[in-house]
């Protein structure tokens, strides 16, 4: 099978000739296939969010390729518009970029510039929006009267309107309280499982990337250290560790059980994980102090 | 695009310049503007530049920073230019049509004014490029303190304050743009291409969120410093106390020399 991404030796180099010249992204390669999540994680400065830049075509590589569904998406660069439609990104804090005097206008601006328009563009925005469950309420309100959370919710939803193949979320729960974090993790699920999107999630929260994540990259000063299953990142923590990254709690609680000579064999990286495992151990009687 | 603003930048080589107290290098940029705008003929300029060309070469920060400078400022010296080229009637008339005729002194002409906007520029940049922003606010302070005679010490303060918190923002909103331009530029918005009307309105998606957001750092600012307990009024302590050494003297030695040499020429020819 074709990867839908393909990312081949991307180097990025900062202030090329100058006294400050830096690596942010050095000879990275991987694959993404079609309905897979990906989780990035790294140290604040390790190369992420210039990485994920990359793959829409917002920084030009310094070396490298990245492939579209086989393509070089630099193969014309007069096109790169069209890419930007097809790879979707969500920046970080994208309730900032909010512009217009009413949700519904706001959410038409990619759309918009994608050359949709009358009844086409309408049916787009409700479309996103009852499967986002944005209540028709809110379209007509100015976005800078919706609280924080809001906010968030109507700016990916911008994005998710130009119905992107790939998705990219830099940080998309960062600073968000519970009930906010919760209602744009299911805005991810809702949108990848009915247009079976490919997505890819930058993220400091490894509980959610456990819970979300099919696989994980991990980056350490531009440099990617890992790309495997969320089983084999989060079961070598001394790799995590040297990198000053955290596995998740209950996986870091279950290892220490077992250090304490507890009966459990088995690697844990969320709670629902947990608790079923802990169910199947009491069912078997095993003793459990 | 947006990278390439340099202006106003700090850039720490360490070099000689760097360590010069702030306050000479302000008074000494007033006297080279002054010198510079004085200079009558093209002789006292090339001494000029090769002065700033002196000056540029000590800071150690490389050329091209100097040079990508220019780009920005370029329409205006080609605009200079051909304003000086085509309504100079000078000298040796070489062709005309039109009302426009090109003479021997309108070339001499246009060459000078531009070759004084591109010192101008240089030289101001030597003082930006050597200087903290936070020195270079501490310093006017300081040269301003005699106003402090006539009743406007908070008066002096709060513009120092001010010009800190500008110079100090700069870099961020720079930073700002940027990221909502890549934003906006990621759900399909176009800076590139189009009339000017088009390209007019393009900017709207940037200029609304950055206006907002400026808004909220200044009042998240304001915060910040009010529970410090910030005031305008009140005797404050310098950290950093400046103090001129025997550099500062032979920069002032350079300078005057530099100056003496341009009145000179100018006398002279």
């Amino acid at each position: 099978m074709q990867p839908i991404l393909e990312v081949k030796n991307l180097t990025h180099t900062y202030d090329e000739s100058t006294p400050f010249s830096f690596d942010a992204v050095n000879d990275v390669s991987f694959s993404v296939f079609q309905g897979e999540i990906i989780g990035i994680i790294g140290h604040t400065g390790s190369g992420k969010s210039t990485l994920v830049q990359h793959l829409n075509g917002l920084i030009k590589p310094s070396s490298g390729k990245i492939l579209y569904n086989g393509t070089d998406i630099w193969e014309k660069p007069k096109e790169i518009k069209k890419i930007r439609s097809e790879i979707g990104l969500v920046f970080q804090y994208p309730e900032y970029q909010l512009f217009e005097e009413t949700v519904y206008k706001d959410i038409a601006f990619g759309p918009k510039n994608m050359g949709l328009d009358g009844e086409e563009l309408d049916k787009r925005i409700r479309d996103i929006c009852s499967l986002l469950e944005i209540n028709n309420e809110y379209l007509d309100k100015s976005p800078f009267d919706l609280s924080g959370g809001e906010k968030r919710r109507i700016a990916i939803a911008g994005v998710m309107a130009m119905n992107p193949k790939v998705i990219i979320f830099d940080e998309p729960i960062a600073g968000l309280d519970p009930i906010g974090r919760k209602s744009v993790i299911k805005m991810i699920e809702d949108y990848r499982k009915r247009y079976n999107a490919t997505v890819i999630i930058i993220s400091h929260n490894m509980e959610d990337m456990a819970q979300l994540a099919d696989k994980l990259l991990v980056m350490n000063k531009g440099k990617l250290i890992k790309f495997d299953t969320v089983a084999n990142v989060f079961g070598d923590d001394q790799t995590l560790k040297s990198i000053g990254l955290n596995v998740p709690i209950v996986t870091k609680v279950f290892s220490n059980l077992k250090e304490k000579g507890f009966p459990v064999s088995k690697k844990i990286f969320t709670i629902e994980d947990a608790v079923s495992y802990l169910l199947e151990l009491k069912e078997r009687g095993e003793h459990f102090a | 695009m947006l990278k390439d603003i340099t202006f106003g930048q700090y850039f720490d080589t360490k070099s000689i310049v760097h360590s010069l107290d702030p306050r000479i290098k302000i008074l000494l940029l007033i006297l080279q503007i002054v010198f510079i705008f004085i200079t009558k003929n093209i002789y006292a300029l090339l001494l000029a530049f090769l002065f700033v060309l002196l000056s540029v070469i000590f800071t150690k920060v490389p050329i091209k920073i100097y040079l990508k400078n220019f780009k920005a400022i370029l329409p205006i010296i080609i605009f200079t230019a051909l304003i000086n080229l085509f309504y100079t009637n000078e000298g040796k008339e070489l062709f005309g049509f039109w009302k426009l005729t090109l003479t021997t002194g309108g070339i001499y002409k246009a060459f000078y004014f531009a070759l004084r906007i591109v010192l101008l520029i240089a030289i101001s940049s030597v003082l930006t490029y050597t200087t903290t922003p936070n020195d270079l606010t501490d310093a006017i302070e300081r040269l301003l303190s005699p106003l402090k005679i006539l009743g406007l010490k908070n008066a002096v303060h709060t513009l120092a304050m001010m010009m800190t918190i500008a110079l100090r923002f700069i870099p961020t909103l720079v930073e700002e743009t940027q990221k909502i331009m890549n934003a906006q530029k990621a759900r399909g918005a176009d800076f590139e291409n189009g009339r000017l009307k088009e390209k007019i309105n393009a900017l709207i998606p940037i200029l609304i969120p950055l206006l907002i957001s400026s808004v909220r750092r200044a009042y998240e600012l304001a915060e910040a410093m009010e529970c410090r307990c910030y005031s305008v009024n009140g005797d404050r302590q310098r950290m950093k106390i400046l103090k001129c050494s025997a550099k500062d003297l032979f920069a002032f030695l350079f300078c005057l020399i530099f100056c003496l040499g341009i009145a000179i020429l100018n006398y002279l020819f």
